[in-house]
């Protein structure tokens, strides 16, 4: 009785783990749709706080004031990038999903392989609420097809959200005591102004802040690619070149990494501490807060490039997602989407937060220009779009991520030449694709 | 003499490490954000930054938040009592078929990460409708391995005779357990009481996940907002963290002297 009992036990246990979304595993040309989470509001599950929170509130009310009789968006902090991932994760196995999301291109990849994201061209090419070709044309093409999967057919299945570029700051004071006017051109300079501070003041001048998006940045601006289809490119001249770098910087002890997810490089920056750290261009109202008004003392750029000439970085930040929900709660979402990234909203965003706008014609509103004419280094970043390009979005990339900034740490630590550690990035990374 | 001087010097520099976090947050909160960030260890701001509690208010509803956690916290302390109470019991003083391995397979629930048991958790929630109710915050807790095989020791400690001897008297297990077990094992049962708000009140990703209105939401998640994709506002987060951790220090301070008890008497050691 006891052995019958427990054989039901197991049976029913192994019945549960076999569903995968609502019905089970949809065929390969079927959608499954996903019950709305709340069927009074198209829910939008966003990681934006503090100031970013308050304003991204005050667009969404103005928003649904704007349409008092259609199904209104309704905003939800949800955590940081990881819960909502976690949260999307959980909620498709669920069968119950919001109307969109925050999502990098690696999420939305996961998302789509459960047939949880909505397919976004035919809501563009929508003869009503679509995007004309004038309105295309606008975007930065970059941005737009950062969002087109190529394991998905080419699929369209995000819109551009907040967007940023890798951007070199600098402390002019650490620069000016070392005898520098200006900040690094080409990696090259770098690495010599870099000897040069430390010389000068004893000290490392970058902190660095392991992040997979720096590299790829650095492999851009150095001429190369990071993948070719579904092979790596981390062994090509260009990588090894980057990796290089960073073994110099850690032998020479020019650099030191930081506490992973802090900030202390903004930190050490703003206190003088260093000369350099790398990051994303949305950290400029963080490193404007921690100098105190100073602007002054420091400034921004572009990355250090291979040519000058033919200048490169990445272009990160997440876009949104719409999930397969009811016809309505993806029109709400697509409303929204298409508001949000309108030329006006997008300049207000982009004031706001230290974000991109993303479209072209945003260079001819007054209010950016006069932001640009209050400090020479505003506009940098909004330069640097024309040439900026994405990480790919291939499934398995975000453990790709994690495999880069591993061997970035083994350099930095000192257990790896830049050369070793690139060798056997490209083989575990190759592996992780190749198994998607 | 020397030796003494000695101890309580060693015992006075272990308390100022255990202490300079605490300290270091509460004076934090008073800083602006670039002195909250500097590597130096000042502790005293420069000067008083009173209206960052202000700030910390106005960032998210608190006082919301507060209730919740105090509400979510509570129900869950009782249920764990309650649960760990009669399932400690009935492992110990009970004899069945299958107890040991049914207490093998409590224990094992101990291995499985939450990690793991997160997604079909929130499934579960779902499809119950309970996403975003109290319920979603409360019964997935309301009983758990660790107080079980506590409360399990426990009563493993207590002499037979005593059970013998109110049988004679006509008192059934459940008498018996809530008149002279309960009471005689009472530090393990603070003690219980005391994880089980510890875990509830400082925990983040289930209330994240399970909620999504701030009228439901509770003081750890609170917490995040001072956190943003591009920088953290130290100096709030410090002042939210000083005004979270008040009611866990005074619960353990009121719990002090039962909860020593216990983990001298159960082996346990922090």
């Amino acid at each position: 009785m006891l052995r019958r009992c427990m054989w039901v036990v197991v049976c029913c246990f192994l019945a549960s783990c076999g569903g995968r979304g609502p019905g089970g595993d949809p065929p390969a040309s079927q959608t499954p749709a996903f019950k709305p989470i709340d069927a009074s509001a198209a829910v939008f599950w966003d990681r934006q706080t503090t100031e970013t929170g308050a304003l991204i509130r005050t667009l969404v009310d103005e928003f649904n004031a704007k349409r008092p009789h259609a199904l209104p968006v309704k905003i939800e902090h949800t955590g940081g990038y990881s819960d909502i991932f976690r949260k999307v994760s959980a909620s498709i196995q669920a069968g119950a999903l919001p109307a969109m999301a925050v999502a990098y291109q690696s999420m939305t990849a996961e998302y789509a392989q459960a047939g949880a994201v909505a397919d976004l061209d035919p809501f563009i090419r929508n003869a009503e609420s679509g995007l004309g070709p004038e309105d295309l044309d606008d975007f930065y093409p970059v941005v737009i097809e950062t969002n087109r999967y190529p394991g998905f057919g080419g699929k369209m299945l995000s819109f551009p959200f907040c967007k940023s570029v890798l951007m070199l700051y600098f402390n002019k004071k650490v620069l000016s005591h070392a005898g520098f006017d200006a900040p690094p051109a080409t990696w090259d300079d770098f690495l010599v102004q870099c000897r040069q501070i430390k010389e000068k003041t004893g000290k490392p001048a970058y902190a660095v802040s392991v992040d997979c998006s720096t590299i790829v940045g650095m492999i851009f601006s150095l001429g190369g690619e990071v993948c070719d289809g579904k092979q790596t490119l981390f062994d090509s001249p260009e990588a090894i070149r980057a990796f290089g770098i960073i073994e110099t910087l850690a032998k020479e002890k020019l650099g030191y990494p930081i506490t992973p997810g802090s900030y202390d490089d903004e930190t050490a920056l703003a206190q003088g501490s260093v000369a350099f750290c790398i990051r994303s261009s949305s950290g400029r109202t963080n490193v404007a807060m921690l100098m105190q008004g100073a602007q002054d003392q420091w400034g921004m750029v572009r990355i250090p490039q291979g040519d000058p000439a033919h200048p490169r970085t990445v272009l990160f930040g997440p876009n949104i997602c719409i999930f397969n929900t009811s016809p309505e709660q993806q029109q709400a979402a697509w409303d929204f989407v298409k508001f949000f990234t309108s030329r006006e909203i997008g300049v207000r965003w982009a004031l706001g937060t230290g974000y991109l706008p993303i479209r072209k014609s945003a260079a001819d509103d007054p209010g950016l220009k006069k932001f640009w004419e209050a400090w020479p280094y505003n506009r940098a970043a909004f330069d640097c779009l024309p040439f900026a390009k994405s990480e790919p979005n291939l499934t398995g990339w975000q453990e790709v991520r994690a495999l880069v900034e591993k061997a970035e740490t083994e350099i930095l630590a000192g257990l790896k030449s830049g050369q070793d550690a690139a060798i056997e990035l490209k083989r575990k990374a190759d592996a992780v694709l190749a198994g998607q | 003499m020397i030796g003494r001087i000695l101890l309580y010097l060693f015992l006075a520099a272990g308390m100022a490490a255990t202490a300079f976090p605490f300290l270091w947050m509460i004076t934090t909160a008073f800083k602006t954000l670039p002195e909250a960030l500097s590597p130096a260890l000042n502790l005293l701001p420069a000067q008083w930054q009173w209206h960052n509690f202000v700030e910390t208010f106005q960032a998210a509803p608190f006082g919301r938040y507060f209730f919740n956690s105090f509400m979510v916290g509570s129900a869950v302390t009782a249920a764990v009592i309650v649960s760990s109470l009669m399932a400690g019991y009935a492992f110990a003083r009970l004899d069945f078929r299958g107890r040991s391995l049914l207490f093998g397979i409590v224990l094992a629930t101990m291995m499985v990460p939450f990690e793991a048991t997160l997604i079909p958790n929130f499934a579960l929630i779902r499809r119950l409708g309970w996403y975003n109710t109290y319920p979603a915050l409360i019964v997935p807790w309301c009983a758990n391995a660790f107080s079980i095989f506590l409360m399990r020791q426990a009563f493993m400690g207590l002499p037979a005779d005593y059970f013998d001897a109110a049988k004679v008297d006509g008192c059934g297990h459940l008498r018996f357990l809530f008149r002279v077990a309960a009471p005689l094992v009472k530090p393990a049962l603070v003690t219980v009481g005391l994880f089980a708000f510890l875990g509830s009140y400082n925990s983040l990703i289930w209330p994240l996940v399970v909620t999504s209105e701030d009228t439901m939401r509770v003081v750890q998640v609170g917490l995040t907002v001072f956190s943003g994709a591009e920088g953290v506002r130290l100096h709030l987060l410090m002042c939210a963290s000083t005004i979270v951790i008040l009611p866990t220090v005074a619960l353990y301070f009121a719990a002090q002297k039962n909860f020593l008890e216990s983990a001298l008497g159960s082996g346990i050691k922090g």
